[in-house]
């Protein structure tokens, strides 16, 4: 059947487990162009470069029943404590995932978290706004 | 094997000089000597941006095994002077009775796997 996605479709899992109380997620990917032209052609030629995968995602800062906090899985890895700083296994398996009943159509990759932000604000919900960057390939691709 | 055939991503000409002596007095003026009537001390510098490791590599092998490194002297191909409109002895060290050489080694910069940017430089020199 026919069927136009909105955000309601949209889910965002961390390490396989969804996420509560995404408000948007965005997912690039980018190609690095290598200019191949040379002195005497007037139209601009290219060889493809390195392809890479990035994106950022907005949640409510949100306290569940048990009392788990949806965001701790992302923040945590650059809001910590310690002197290590971040290493290669602070990686993410994060997923985006568009629902259609039983049909889920995912990107899937390993990811850095470059960039995590979280404040509140009189009269506004807290949230936390994060960027990562994909290491590696995609692991599932069903776009 | 010949300097290798293939078009620049950008190119830098300098024209060089003739063998000028200048000497100057303390009261400022200024004589000077002509040496030669040939000009010389031309300099080209050539980029060769995002070729192929395997193009990349004709430099390093002319400048190996056909040049000795800095020490012979030879002819460029057409190629490297394509889109100058000009004439390409106005380009060229020939004209002058001048033929090139590497002033130093290429420099092959790894872009990514199998492409390299290749910077040569060369200089020219009356023989």
């Amino acid at each position: 059947m026919a069927k136009v996605y909105s955000g309601r479709d949209g889910t965002m899992q961390v390490n396989g487990s969804t996420l509560a109380k995404v408000i948007s997620f965005s997912v690039q990917s980018s190609l690095e162009t290598l200019e191949t032209t040379t002195l005497g052609e007037n139209l601009r030629s290219y060889s493809p470069g390195i392809l890479g995968y990035s994106g950022s995602a907005t949640l409510l800062y949100y306290k569940a029943d048990n009392g788990s906090i949806n965001t701790s899985s992302l923040l945590n890895k650059l809001v910590k404590t310690g002197t290590a700083g971040v290493s290669s296994s602070d990686t993410v398996v994060l997923t985006f995932r568009w629902n259609d009943g039983t049909d889920n159509n995912d990107i899937k990759m390993t990811a850095y978290v470059t960039s995590a932000s979280i404040g509140a604000a009189t009269a506004d919900l807290a949230r936390a706004e994060i960027s990562f960057v994909g290491t590696g390939a995609l692991s599932a691709v069903s776009i | 094997m010949a300097f290798p055939n293939l078009v620049p991503t950008s190119r830098s000409f300098e024209s060089g000089d003739y063998p000028v002596k200048t000497f100057k007095a303390q009261s400022g003026a200024e004589t000077r000597i002509l040496y030669g009537d040939k000009r010389t001390n031309m300099k080209l510098s050539l980029t060769y941006s995002n070729i192929t490791d395997a193009n990349a590599a004709l430099f390093l092998i002319h400048f190996d095994s056909e040049t000795t490194g800095t020490f012979s002297t030879f002819e460029i191909a057409d190629n490297t002077r394509l889109g100058w409109a000009g004439h390409k002895r106005d380009l060229g060290a020939a004209n002058s009775g001048n033929r090139w050489r590497y002033e130093s080694a290429p420099q092959q910069v790894q872009v990514r796997p199998g492409v390299s940017t290749v910077t040569v430089n060369l200089i020219g020199v009356l023989t």
